[in-house]
């Protein structure tokens, strides 16, 4: 047995000592990037062998397709999140909001807050499984109160307690899908284990399954931002550091989204159908409710994250729907969503830090004041509501297609409707902020650690929309018919 | 143990469980909460015990032995010293009065009885019947969490509801694996603590511990 899936904990756990250690903030800033970085390169190996469809397994592990691209996802969200925070944060620390210390402590508590997710994604156990999403919601309370103001603390507090009662539900579930392999699978010390209870999953009590699904969709969508108990995500999103934002809406989100997919895949087999009507009625909800709060939307990252609930009831919508096509749909856009929301989170930490301001009403002229920022944000704003050529509009077609080919004609309407209305409210809100003369009180941010990962978020979002590489498209089908596969 | 005492213990520590989350609904002081929800603990401990010794599992004493350490000793101990140091020792502000919260409580366990039904007859451990027990403890949790308004009580809230899931899983299946339960205690512990982190912060910021100042982040 050789370290492999370890190390994927190992090294960001490492990181945030040494970051601690470091002398400087900026040091820490860029021991940060290289643990990202690292990370990227070590989970390639295992991820390439798990998508090509051999899973790993041994210990506390487990890493098979559906793991490989989430591990993906959150190591590129790691790496560009950990290039902005250099920027951003050596700019709060010239202003005096923050001292170095906070910077080095920012750096520690954002290297665990990766090793938490990662560690979502590679564990066997349901139970663990659990135990790994607590950690999350514990590590990233730290980063969201990070400014220790008082509107930040009220957000920190609103996000551990929701988030706490959310998966406190959520155990229940795990406790009563337990429950339900144990006349199968009987004092099985490994009873929990993801694999042996997909293998299980035909002879598990429906009546329990149905339940725990009940509990988990409850809990973790707790923590996934399904509406209605989505309330603790806009609060913890606008006020926690940008780069953060950008890490909970693009890779914390789908961490939880994650921990629901496992749990619909025995639940599919247990009880066909059942987990699929949630799923939809869930994601339906939360795409209504969030485009009505984006057309109301005054303060940025608050509208940016009421955009992150909207994809995640766009994707919840994909898997419920089941289908291949449809479920391939919800895996890219996975992929598309967390490519593109953090461009338009850091463009939007660029205006906040320029104007000192969230309030979109009061920013005017960027387009003079901040080209590249204003650019940035444009094509951002754009890519998310999903126009083509970016991969969004991929991700949502997809799933549309899904859906008319299902034959469910009213999901596939509803869906373009709020997306329509999720459309005219984004481009009101951040359009009417370009054009004017040049802000004079406005200090412009610049540096290359925050327009480098703006640059190649872009080009992987307008890449992945125009042409998909054959490896990733064979990779993702092969995910959609195994998870289809089931219903 | 003979199956009737056992079964006999069993059914105490449930039902004194219970008493506890609704006299702690009842208590106006911090101290008295904190003792409620120490004593409730207890309970969970020994019935820990009881079911260990009843169907042969040792892994439940280690459980039992951590609920003694960690809810009954620990977390109550750790939470009085901050409650001196936050002044807070008098009363638990409640946006309800007390026999209303009492009336909800029982509605509640009518609800925990109804939602559980279904699932009695599914399961056929000895410790079944404390599943709807179990339940009504969760969700008068809950209640407090909702209701209550200072920092502190919301946490003990939380902390009661953990408990009732606890019970929840003891009766539905003696217990998770022993690395899933001891990871999930230790996650119990760091949420008290972090919850307590927060608490002293939120104090000093607003000068209060009171919640409803939380208010201001809206669209």
């Amino acid at each position: 047995m050789t370290l492999g899936v370890e190390l994927l904990i190992i090294i960001p756990v490492a990181a945030a000592l040494l970051s601690l250690a470091m002398p400087s903030g900026k040091t820490a800033a860029v021991v940060s990037v290289a643990c990202s970085a690292a990370v990227i390169l070590v989970s390639l190996p295992i991820c390439i062998k798990a998508l090509g469809g051999e899973a790993t397994e041994y210990g506390l592990w487990y890493v098979d397709r559906l793991s490989a691209v989430f591990i993906l996802v959150i190591g590129v969200v790691g790496l560009m999140s950990a290039m902005y925070s250099y920027g951003y944060l050596s700019r709060d620390v010239e202003e005096k909001e923050i001292s170095s210390k906070d910077e080095r402590q920012y750096h520690m508590m954002f290297n665990l807050f990766v090793a938490a997710m990662l560690s979502v994604c590679i564990v066997s156990s349901m139970g663990i499984l659990w135990i790994t999403i607590e950690i999350t919601t514990l590590v990233s309370a730290f980063l969201v109160g990070f400014y220790r103001r008082n509107s930040a603390l009220e957000a920190t507090w609103k996000y551990l307690m929701i988030c706490s009662v959310g998966i406190t539900l959520g155990l229940v579930g795990i406790t009563l899908m337990y429950a339900s392999s144990s006349h199968v699978l009987g004092d099985d010390p490994g009873a929990l284990n993801w694999p042996v209870l997909y293998e299980a999953a035909a002879g598990l009590d429906p009546t329990l399954i149905k339940m725990a699904f009940v509990f988990v969709i409850i809990g973790f969508g707790t923590k996934m931002g399904l509406v209605p108990m989505h309330t603790w995500l806009p609060d913890a999103h606008s006020q926690s550091p940008t780069p953060v934002s950008a890490m909970l809406s693009a890779a914390l989100l789908n961490c939880a989204l994650y921990a629901i997919l496992r749990f619909q895949m025995i639940a599919d087999v247990a009880v066909p159908g059942f987990a699929s009507m949630l799923m939809i009625g869930f994601g339906m909800l939360s795409l209504a409710a969030a485009a009505a709060f984006i057309l109301i939307s005054k303060d940025i990252k608050r509208m940016l994250a009421y955009s992150s609930i909207e994809h995640m009831g766009i994707i919840a919508i994909g898997f419920g729907i089941g289908t291949p096509l449809a479920v391939f749909g919800a895996l890219f856009h996975i992929i598309a969503h967390s490519m593109t929301k953090p461009l338009v989170f850091f463009s939007a930490g660029n205006v906040i830090q320029g104007y000192g301001t969230r309030d979109m009403d009061e920013v005017r002229g960027l387009r003079k004041t901040m080209p590249f920022t204003a650019f940035m944000l444009g094509a951002g704003t754009l890519a998310i509501v999903g126009l083509p050529p970016f991969s969004v509009f991929v991700g949502e077609i997809t799933i549309l297609s899904g859906a008319v080919s299902a034959g469910m004609y009213h999901v596939a309407a509803l869906t373009v409707v709020f997306i329509v209305l999720v459309f005219a409210g984004f481009t009101r809100n951040i359009f009417k902020m370009m054009p004017g003369d040049v802000a004079t009180g406005a200090k412009v941010p610049r540096g290359l650690s925050r327009s480098l990962p703006m640059a190649l978020l872009l080009v992987i979002t307008l890449l992945l929309g125009l042409f998909m590489p054959e490896g990733v498209s064979n990779a993702l089908w092969s995910i959609a018919d195994w998870f289809s596969g089931a219903v | 143990m003979d199956v009737v005492i056992s079964g006999n213990l069993i059914d105490l520590c449930v039902v004194a469980m219970l008493l506890l989350s609704m006299l702690a609904m009842t208590t106006t002081r911090i101290a008295q909460l904190l003792n409620a929800f120490a004593v409730q603990s207890l309970f969970l401990a020994f019935l820990a015990f009881v079911v260990a010794d009843s169907t042969g599992r040792s892994e439940l004493y280690v459980l039992g032995a951590i609920t003694l350490a960690v809810k009954v000793a620990g977390i109550p101990w750790a939470m009085k010293n901050t409650a001196v140091r936050l002044h807070a020792g008098r009363e638990v502000d409640s946006t309800m009065g007390i026999p209303g919260s009492l009336l909800i409580s029982a509605a509640l366990i009518i609800v925990a009885y109804l939602v559980t039904e279904p699932l009695m007859a599914t399961v056929d451990t000895i410790t079944r019947n404390c599943l709807a027990m179990s339940m009504s403890v969760i969700l008068i949790g809950l209640f407090m969490m909702v209701t209550r308004r200072k920092a502190m009580t919301e946490a003990v809230g939380l902390l009661m509801m953990e408990n009732g899931l606890f019970l929840g899983i003891m009766s539905i299946s003696y217990g998770m694996p022993l690395v899933v339960e001891i990871g999930i205690f230790f996650d119990v512990l760091m949420v008290a603590v972090i919850i307590g982190i927060f608490a002293l912060r939120i104090s000093r910021a607003f000068d209060t511990i009171d919640t409803s100042v939380l208010r201001r982040l809206k669209e």
